[in-house]
């Protein structure tokens, strides 16, 4: 008998795992407040608005609206909803019923390039999405492996283009040639150089970019949209070309706008410095540092601190 | 507060806790500890000399924290009655204060606590509420932003006889604030940690508003909210006129409070949800608007006055609508938050009322209950043989059974308010419930299934709930099968596993075991008592090769009429499925073991003989068999 009733819009996404408790919202904004995709990327982005719609059967809007695509599953939302409403599970729902019905993501992804991957499969253990898989394929009549990116799932971070060996992954303005580039430092006398690789999601407040902008040349900030972009080589290649100190600058753990990617760095760069100190190469001329979405202002203790290290290295 | 201390028949006992209660309406018997304050409350006579010499400082729990008192002090200024009190915790023994107090000698370091039992008739529990402790959510920083401060600090800050005299400063600096947010629902509403919208804070964020602004028009003021809550006479025109003063109100709950660590200013981060905008605006000074919640020793004091408590650990009133002060035990009420959060004048009522119920106790030389009670045959009861048992005394939801191995189970009347749960309970058939006996209702399932009992389908309904659910099928007009029957008992509680047994041993269709919802029970646990039982029966019936369907176990309420005709006409399908050969075979199948089972309930006699508890009642009942089940 219930069949006869066509399914709702809502009773669709409901069905789905994580689609449940939708219609317990009632509207406090929390999750649009903890969310920093509508201040930094969007003013469109609200999920309060995507639920709604959701509840209301506005289908095609729902399916076209920014928040279905951009929501990177951060979950900083989850645990602040009054209601307990997995937020990201539903947006993740509305998504999955959205590719169904042949809507494509407009976010920028990465490309593999066939002549350079050698089917390792790296990428695909690093993908907090699970956007890389191995394909198989002939080429020149030889059957080879190689990586392929599911673009809808992607949501380029670059985590996978720091991992690749082979350098066979590009995410557009964010790729190898792109970043080395901007790694050039007009050099002082008398002042340290130093590059600060800085995720884009790390800094909440206006006030900390002003921070940013703040500092004179010998300060190279250079954004990225995730600390976990930045491989140990990028920090080598920075240290070799003569300037004195880098820094990389993530989001608290937990608090990851790519669930992992402040980890995977944290892993990496640490590993770095301290090899660096063994090696009694350089010591504190590479740090990681984690800012928590309460730490407003701490960014230019961080900057100042480093600095004022590099300028008693260098005495 | 004075005036009731002076008042010649009113006895103010304070620094005292309630240790145990004993009896019933009008006779209770309670056990008090006055604990010892080491000053002698009749010498005392306030002067305060005593703290004035105190060296010892600790914080001052009634100014929030905010200033100290010393280890000699009372709670504060106007406290009844106005008597010191020493805390033996911080006091350092200097006995400076002995030496101030001089020629009064009103400090005696050698007092102990002291217990006493009072004869009491009726008990009004008005233990109040707690306020929540909002460092438990980190986005708000409270504990760690010296400028985030809760209503209680801000009230404290704000009073003329508080801290700072009324003057409002920060804690952080001691700056006066110009800017204040002020955000509704902290740790309400919020499945985390209460789920419960806490009543009275709106009109209690508004007050304060409107008093701080009409102290500094200047001051810019937002309240932060969810949704604002003004439902009684005149709380809506209040909100109007605080908008026409110029405070700002924002809809959205801040997820994230930051602090400049130069200024100490704060920046409260929300959506702006009437613009669908994230905004984040600077203050000098945050009020957190904390929810309401029990007090925490609630666990002890209902245990001490066996008073059952509401998911949140509020206490549990009799009836939320009919009677909404009296707690499930006769002569106890319940006044004020510590029944649930309230505001001013609602918990000024719930004390009035609870006045004039406890007034009419007190007035009375007897008091009427309902004929029908528990009683125990003495010479049944094993426990009267000096065998463990006291399953009767589990089942009371009053404790209203007592028992002591070597004496017969005893039910104090007074307390016991039938729903015959310690009736069905008992394994030897040694309580009855006057006008619910076993006698009575197996006569009338005997008397209903005479006839094509295979037809049948047989409803045990509680008083409160099921029975009002059919009821209002009935008078609603909602169809169901004809082939209902159904009988009434207090509660899902007294529905004996042996009446079951006896339905199916006539050959009954189906049995449908009905009562309230868990946490409508009229009877506080008694649906819980019902409900295990239903478990067991069904899981036995399922062994014993019964048809799934024909013993239905369901919760409907008085309001739930349609529930009643659908689950009545999906028993009728399921005979119908069945169909009455299969059925008849299978009843011939059972009968054997039910009649094993209900072997106690074919000794019972008739009604007719039954209907005094005669003596040869008593003694055709002692001269049974040993029953099954022992």
């Amino acid at each position: 008998m219930e069949a006869e009733h066509p399914m709702t819009f809502a009773d669709q996404v409901r069905a789905i795992p994580g689609g449940e408790h939708l219609e317990m919202c009632f509207s406090c904004g929390t999750c649009v407040s903890k969310c920093m995709i509508q201040q930094k990327l969007e003013p469109e982005y609200n999920p309060r608005r995507l639920l709604r719609m959701v509840m209301m059967d506005m289908r095609e809007e729902a399916f076209k609206s920014p928040t279905t695509w951009l929501c990177s599953t951060c979950d900083l939302c989850y645990p602040a909803c009054p209601q307990e409403i997995h937020i990201s599970g539903v947006i993740g729902a509305v998504k999955s019923l959205a590719v169904e019905a042949g809507y494509t993501s407009p976010l920028e992804t990465v490309s593999v390039d066939e002549t350079l991957c050698s089917g390792c499969g790296i990428c695909v253990m690093t993908c907090p999405y699970e956007a890389p898989h191995l394909i198989e394929k002939e080429v020149n009549g030889v059957m080879d492996r190689f990586s392929e990116v599911d673009k809808d799932k992607c949501m380029g971070c670059g985590m996978c283009v720091a991992a690749c060996p082979m350098g066979a992954i590009a995410r557009p303005g964010v790729s190898n040639p792109e970043l080395v580039n901007q790694i050039k430092i007009k050099k002082h006398k008398d002042a340290p150089s130093l590059v600060v690789f800085i995720c884009d999601w790390s800094l909440r407040a206006d006030d900390d970019l002003t921070i940013l902008e703040s500092y004179p040349e010998n300060v190279r900030v250079i954004h990225i949209p995730c600390s976990g972009r930045i491989d140990p080589q990028m920090a080598l290649i920075a240290l070799r070309s003569g300037i004195d100190g880098v820094l990389v600058c993530g989001c608290a753990p937990g608090e990851c706008h790519y669930q992992r990617g402040t980890y995977v760095s944290a892993c990496k760069i640490s590993l770095l410095d301290s090899m660096l100190g063994q090696m009694d190469l350089a010591d504190g001329r590479v740090r990681f540092v984690q800012l928590g979405t309460q730490d407003r202002g701490r960014i230019r203790h961080e900057i100042d601190g480093m600095l004022a290290g590099l300028q008693r290295e260098a005495a | 507060m004075v005036d009731a201390a002076r008042h010649p028949k009113i006895d103010v006992r304070t620094y005292t806790n309630v240790e145990r209660v004993e009896g019933y309406v009008g006779n209770f018997k309670v056990q008090l500890r006055e604990k010892a304050r080491l000053v002698d409350v009749d010498r005392c006579n306030g002067c305060g000399e005593c703290a004035k010499v105190c060296p010892i400082e600790v914080p001052n729990y009634f100014e929030m924290n905010l200033a100290p008192r010393k280890a000699a002090y009372v709670a504060m200024s106007q406290s009844v009655p106005l008597k010191y009190t020493i805390d033996e915790e911080a006091c350092i023994h200097c006995y400076k204060c002995v030496e101030a107090c001089g020629p009064l000698d009103a400090i005696d370091f050698s007092q102990e606590d002291k217990v006493v039992w009072e004869d009491i008739g009726s008990i009004v529990v008005a233990t109040g509420f707690n306020h929540f402790d909002p460092s438990v959510i980190p986005e708000y920083g409270y504990g760690r932003f010296p400028n985030v401060i809760t209503a209680m600090e801000m009230e404290r800050l704000n009073n003329s006889a508080g801290p700072t005299v009324g003057n409002l400063i920060r804690p952080g600096d001691g700056k006066n604030p110009q800017r204040l947010a002020i955000i509704n629902c902290v740790g309400s509403r919020d499945k985390r940690f209460n789920p419960w919208c806490s009543n009275f804070c709106c009109m209690y964020a508004i007050k304060n508003a409107v008093l701080l602004k009409q102290a500094n028009p200047e001051m810019e003021i937002s309240i932060y909210y969810i949704d604002i809550r003004t439902p009684s006479k005149g709380y809506e025109e209040f909100y109007e006129r605080a908008r026409g003063m110029g405070i700002h109100f924002i809809q959205g709950r801040p997820s994230l409070i930051t602090q400049d660590d130069n200024t100490g200013n704060l920046f409260v981060h929300s959506e702006d949800v009437a613009l669908g905008r994230v905004i984040e605006k600077e203050y000098d000074m945050v009020m957190l608007n904390q929810a309401a919640v029990p007090q925490p020793d609630v666990d002890t004091v209902s245990s001490v006055l066996n008073i059952s408590q509401s998911p949140g650990g509020w206490f549990m009133e009799y009836h939320p609508k009919l009677r909404p002060v009296d707690s499930p035990t006769d002569g106890i009420f319940l006044a004020g938050a510590c029944q649930g959060q309230k505001d001013i004048p609602a918990s000024v009522s719930s004390g009035l009322a609870c006045a004039s119920r406890a007034g009419r106790i007190l007035h009375s030389e007897e008091w009427q209950i309902e004929p029908i009670i528990a009683q125990v045959w003495e010479d049944r009861c094993i426990s009267a043989q000096g065998k463990q048992c006291g399953l009767c005394a589990k089942a009371c939801p009053y404790g209203a059974i007592t028992v002591e191995t070597g004496k017969a189970a005893q039910v104090t009347t007074a307390k016991c308010h039938g729903c015959g749960g310690c009736v069905a309970e008992c394994p030897h058939n040694a309580i009855t419930q006057m006008h619910f006996t076993d006698a009575q209702i197996l006569a009338q399932i005997r008397a209903l299934l005479a006839e094509k009992p295979e037809e049948k389908i047989f409803a045990f309904r509680c008083q409160w709930c099921s029975y009002g659910g059919a009821d209002l099928a009935g008078t609603s007009h909602f169809d169901y099968s004809a082939n209902e029957r159904g009988i009434r008992v207090m509660c899902s509680a007294r529905m004996d596993s042996d009446f079951i047994y006896e339905a199916f041993r006539l050959g009954a269709g189906a049995v449908l075991y009905s009562g309230c919802h868990p946490q409508d029970c009229h009877y506080i646990t008694g649906q819980r008592v019902g409900a295990t039982r239903a478990d067991r029966l069904m899981k036995a019936f399922e062994k014993m090769g019964m048809s799934p369907g024909r013993f239905r176990v369901e919760w409907i309420s008085a309001a739930e009429g349609d529930k009643y005709s659908r689950v009545i006409n999906e028993m009728q399908e399921t005979l119908n499925a069945i169909g009455p050969e299969k059925l008849h075979e299978e009843n011939e199948m059972l009968r054997p073991e039910m009649e094993k089972r209900a072997r106690r309930m074919y000794e019972v006699p008739l009604v007719t003989e039954a209907s005094d508890y005669s003596d040869e009642m008593r003694q055709a009942m002692s001269d049974m068999e040993e029953p099954h089940g022992s």
